[in-house]
């Protein structure tokens, strides 16, 4: 079991390209199964923010849980506007590689983020404060975001080279991904977890908007 | 229902209005069933759109009353719209028929609301997690205009293809013009490309015009009626500023929760100065 799932991290990594083409349709599935997994690796690290104890875990497994909730429900809400916008741009032919890749790189991006964990942890161990914390982890989901742009690339090379019109909608897709992602981060938060306040799954309020919020610490800062 | 569906999704594919498609001059297509089908894509947005108000302490009514409002929206700027359109196409003497225009108009909203409705899982998502109402009106107007620029282009190139269909004139000038382009390059190595002149892309070398172009958006012919399409385009800025106005006299859709639930509102002020103070608001100025 542990042997199969390392030699498809390795496959996916690698951006097998058997892992996209049509014949790869029923193993699509199976590139679930890296987000899941990897991605409550990182959660669960994420959420050991100031030490393990009995309480602290409760906190760890629900960072675990939300990791791969965010990954996946991000990428389902972008889904439909990106079926739409293929269709009417004359690209609904290459639709299921398109789709075959983004799940792969999905994948690849969790594996990526599970491996910057032990940073993560050693990060913890080294520091107190809960707002660098938070930069730190903001971080590696942008480092990790960033390298599975590798695995994208490799997957769509061959699609832009045969029509350009792909890369448009490549950047359509992270920025829908992106804008609707980063809402889903501020939604599920506490991920980290701030010591002083009392673990939940949600966050009491939780319900605001990341942008707004973000305006407002700018503002903030300028004045 | 669901070859009704299929139809639409044709319509977006660019199946539907592809030259060997509409050569009999109109786009060949069911409007019942179409209009059924955006209704239904108009019912499903206007339900997204209303979930702000519902979840954030509003009155559910909300709810029905932007589902109800919304395919009525399309039919009133259409209403408005379409006498001036028919007038215009014929003053420039377009062989158009009213009909074709009609069924082109039917096919332009349900790729709006298609769009509109692809972004639905997106405004629904924003609607439960923000309490936000000026962000909540600018994402809508967002998710509406990128909607209707897609859906509107569509329209334009599809009036431009058959403007030419139905001119025998125009459309000898297009194979003539489309020959120049395709002969010396197939004399030519494989290796060489046509330069899209709209879009500036490269594009492979294809002496079958229909494989060259693929989308419903793509341009077909070139510069021949040039004043034909500016018309049209006038007239797609009409039909904006209509449908935005439309929008709100038909207010509210999103629903401010602190104010009371109401069908309509009163008359006051106008859907731009409404999104410029919304933002505004939310920036804060």
């Amino acid at each position: 079991m542990i042997k199969r799932l390392l030699y498809l991290t390795s496959r996916i990594l690698r951006a097998d390209p058997s892992l996209v083409t049509v014949q790869a349709r029923a193993d699509l599935v199976r590139l679930i199964l890296p987000v899941m997994v990897f991605g409550s690796i990182y959660g669960a690290v994420m959420g050991s923010y100031n030490g393990i104890n009995a309480e602290r875990l409760v906190h760890m497994l629900y960072a675990a849980v939300k990791v791969p909730i965010l990954l996946t429900v991000a990428f389902a809400i972008s889904l439909p506007s990106f079926f739409v916008l293929n269709t009417l741009v004359g690209l609904r032919d290459d639709l299921g590689y398109c789709l075959r890749s983004l799940i792969a790189t999905q994948a690849g991006l969790t594996i990526i983020l599970a491996s910057l964990a032990p940073f993560t942890a050693l990060w913890y161990l080294s520091f107190e404060n809960y707002n660098v914390a938070i930069l730190f982890n903001m971080a590696m989901f942008a480092t990790a975001s960033i390298s599975s742009r590798i695995i994208l690339r490799r997957y769509y090379t061959p699609l832009i080279q045969r029509d350009p019109r792909h890369k448009k909608m490549l950047n359509a897709w992270i920025f829908t991904y992106g804008f609707v992602a980063v809402q889903m981060a501020w939604v599920l938060r506490p991920f980290i977890g701030n010591p002083e306040s009392p673990i939940s799954f949600f966050r009491q309020q939780a319900w605001s908007n990341a942008y707004v919020k973000l305006y407002e610490i700018m503002c903030n800062i300028l004045q | 229902m669901i070859k009704w569906f299929k139809q639409v999704d044709s319509i977006l594919r660019g199946d539907a209005t592809r030259m060997e498609a509409i050569k009999d001059g109109q786009v060949d297509i069911p409007v019942g069933g179409i209009a059924v089908v955006t209704v239904l894509l108009c019912l499903i947005y206007g339900i997204c759109m209303g979930t702000f108000a519902a979840s954030s302490g509003g009155d559910k009514t909300q709810l029905l009353a932007s589902a109800v409002k919304f395919p009525l929206l399309f039919f009133l700027t259409l209403l408005i719209t379409f006498p001036s359109l028919y007038v215009f196409n014929a003053l420039i003497g377009s062989k158009l028929k009213m009909t074709s225009v009609l069924r082109l108009l039917v096919a332009s909203v349900a790729v709006i609301t298609a769009i509109a409705a692809s972004l639905g899982t997106i405004v629904v998502f924003f609607s439960l997690s923000t309490n936000s109402y000026n962000f909540m009106v600018l994402l809508n107007v967002a998710a509406c205009g990128i909607g209707g620029i897609l859906g509107l282009t569509f329209l334009l190139k599809t009036l431009h293809r058959l403007v030419l269909v139905s001119d025998p004139y125009l459309l000898d000038l297009y194979t003539n013009k489309q020959k120049q382009i395709t002969e010396p390059i197939n004399n030519d190595t494989d290796a060489e490309i046509i330069i899209d002149e709209n879009t500036g892309l490269a594009k492979p070398a294809a002496s079958d015009s229909d494989e060259q172009i693929r989308s419903a958006l793509d341009t077909y012919g070139s510069r021949t009626d040039q004043k034909a399409k500016s018309v049209f385009k006038i007239w797609v800025f009409v039909f904006s500023v209509v449908g935005a106005q439309m929008s709100w006299v038909l207010r509210p859709f999103i629903g401010n929760p602190e104010m009371d639930f109401a069908w309509f509102r009163t008359k006051e002020s106008n859907f731009f100065q409404a999104v410029f103070s919304a933002l505004g608001n939310l920036l804060g100025l």
